[in-house]
């Protein structure tokens, strides 16, 4: 590397912000947020119907745990590499693994949210004459939000981190600007991306934060108190 | 009026919570379960609305076999306070209160002015119905319970342990309180609680379980004092039966001395030389004993019981009661020799 070049040059942010090419900065962010997004929506989607079905059967609940628990402890890599076959370089094959990961935060989350609805407040939802569903969706749930909403944080910001692996197949939203950058050595889009991708996760966790306000003003009644 | 025909709660493991349980609550009344824990006073009550089902027997609801009715819809037609409350936290007080109307599916308003009108009822500033469940203390929350199980009106109230969770200062004044409510709305309420006291206090009738779920006797608290039905119960009367009897005896037949009391702007100690004189003002109020700096106790003649009357002389050197009118103005001396022909009376039954 040359001595004099700076160690980051905004001429070329300049020149591959918004160009015709799939490699172009807002094309990369874009799919960013799509290959991180995906799977923290799919992941609360599916978390809710199991995370409910380990509380209303309880022996579920370990073995589900236990397969969630080693899927996140499986590299990313490998399961790229069982992924390919079937669903090829595309975006997919990012989502799915990262899915197993939200999933692994979310379903723990649902069944704690759930223990989280003290007894006495179920008796007497019970003892008042709510159905189990109306129960579930006008007591329960919403009791179980705080909880849950906490593992969605953890969710979003890691989501949002681990998609740059996605580069090792081509699809690593910002984190294709990694690849680019080792493989030139030249950081500036090195640091672009690692630069985007902490504002993203900033902007992910205080969107959580701020439905987390919105749905759940009595939580700031409780500390206040 | 709720009818407990020969009920049986057994469990898959065998254990008996409930056996062969006969009794009834009358319509309008407080019916108070009391025992041990262990005696299966919560079970019972439970399986009114069918919160437990009885494995065999009967409970009938105003001639209805709770059987019969789909367990939401008897649920909604039945109070229920629970110990701690049980308040949802993530709603505020006044749509709390509202839960059963709206489950009824009233009108939103329609259900919040109900709501707004029991707050005040059962003794709660308006302004706490904005407020979070967290923000209230626990005898508020715990009026807000009350208040929440009378919401739609329905002509039956279980309450399990209501105010055992709570300091005894507040659970003094929730159970006057509930007393109060009790006079107005002749509610049929039946009652669990664990404390002997607070079910001699609340109970127009008081069941005894003992241990194993049977019921060890069911009587009317004046009964239940003077004429235990076994050893259990008069252990688990206590030590102190005898004096507690003494708030069921009116005060009204104690002898009062008219001639004790002088205005205090004129006291002649002449007449009743060396006796202990209560000095009034002039609108009759006591205000102390002529020459002694010593305490004095009142209560209200007639309405108090006895053991007021008692507890009265008791705080006062003299030994002497001061007897007041419901405003508060003296109308005579209860002296020791009055209470002591009354005790007499009273222990005779």
């Amino acid at each position: 590397m040359d001595d004099e070049q700076p160690l980051f040059k905004w001429s070329w942010v300049e020149s591959n912000w918004n160009s015709d090419s799939p490699n172009s900065i807002v094309n990369l962010l874009q799919a960013h947020i799509v290959m991180s997004m995906a799977p923290v929506v799919l992941g609360l989607l599916l978390a809710l119907p199991l995370g409910l079905a380990c509380v209303r059967w309880r022996y579920l609940y370990q073995p589900t745990a236990a397969v969630m628990n080693v899927i996140y402890a499986l590299p990313s890599l490998p399961l790229f590499m069982l992924l390919i076959p079937q669903t090829g370089l595309t975006q997919l094959t990012v989502i799915i693994p990262l899915t197993f990961y939200a999933l692994a935060v979310l379903v723990p989350a649902v069944v704690d949210g759930m223990g989280s609805v003290p007894d006495h407040v179920r008796q007497s939802a019970v003892a008042m004459g709510f159905t189990p569903l109306r129960r579930l969706v006008l007591v329960e749930l919403p009791i179980a939000v705080p909880v849950v909403l906490a593992g969605l944080r953890v969710v979003t910001v890691s989501s949002i981190s681990l998609v740059s692996v996605g580069a090792l197949i081509g699809q690593g939203g910002l984190g294709n600007l990694f690849t680019d950058a080792f493989q030139r050595d030249f950081y500036t889009p090195a640091i672009a991306g690692i630069v985007l991708i902490v504002l993203l996760a900033l902007v992910g966790d205080g969107i959580v934060l701020a439905a987390q306000r919105l749905l759940t003003p009595w939580v700031r009644a409780r500390r206040a108190s | 009026m709720i009818t407990f025909d020969s009920v049986t709660k057994r469990y898959p493991d065998g254990f008996v919570a409930v056996d062969n349980l006969s009794m009834e609550a009358e319509t309008g009344q407080i019916a108070v379960l009391v025992g041990p824990s262990g005696c299966g006073k919560t079970t019972t009550l439970r399986m009114i609305n069918r919160m437990i089902d009885a494995s065999e027997g009967r409970i009938l609801l105003d001639g209805a076999d709770v059987k019969e009715i789909d367990p939401p819809t008897l649920r909604r037609g039945i109070g229920y306070v629970i110990q701690q409350a049980g308040l949802f936290p993530h709603r505020k007080i006044v749509d709390n209160v509202a839960t059963v109307p709206y489950l009824l599916g009233w009108d939103r308003k329609k259900a919040r002015d109900r709501a707004m009108e029991l707050l005040e009822r059962v003794g709660l500033d308006p302004k706490m119905a904005q407020r979070y469940p967290f923000q209230l203390s626990g005898g508020q929350q715990q009026r807000v319970g009350v208040a929440r199980a009378l919401a739609a009106d329905p002509p039956v109230l279980l309450m399990d342990e209501p105010f055992s969770a709570v300091d005894p200062i507040v659970r003094t004044s929730l159970q006057d309180e509930l007393l109060r409510l009790q006079s107005e709305l002749n509610k049929t309420i039946v009652f669990v609680t664990h404390d002997i006291d607070e079910a001699i206090k609340l109970g127009d009738r008081v069941a005894v379980l003992r241990v194993g779920g049977r019921l060890a006797q069911f009587a009317d608290p004046k009964t239940l004092l003077s004429e235990p039905a076994d050893d259990f119960v008069r252990e688990f009367l206590g030590k102190d039966r005898g004096i507690r009897r003494l708030s069921f005896v009116s005060s009204e037949h104690l002898r009062l001395r008219t001639d004790l009391i002088v205005p205090a702007s004129s006291p002649d100690t002449a007449a009743a030389p060396g006796a202990w004189l209560m000095a009034v003002s002039e609108d009759g109020r006591p205000v102390g004993w002529v020459g002694r700096d010593e305490p004095f106790g009142t209560y209200v003649h007639g309405k108090d019981s006895m053991r007021a009357a008692l507890d009265a002389a008791l705080l006062s050197p003299s030994g002497q009661a001061v007897a007041v009118d419901p405003e508060g103005r003296a109308v005579g001396i209860a002296t020791r020799q009055a209470l002591d022909e009354a005790l007499g009376e009273a222990a005779d039954g």
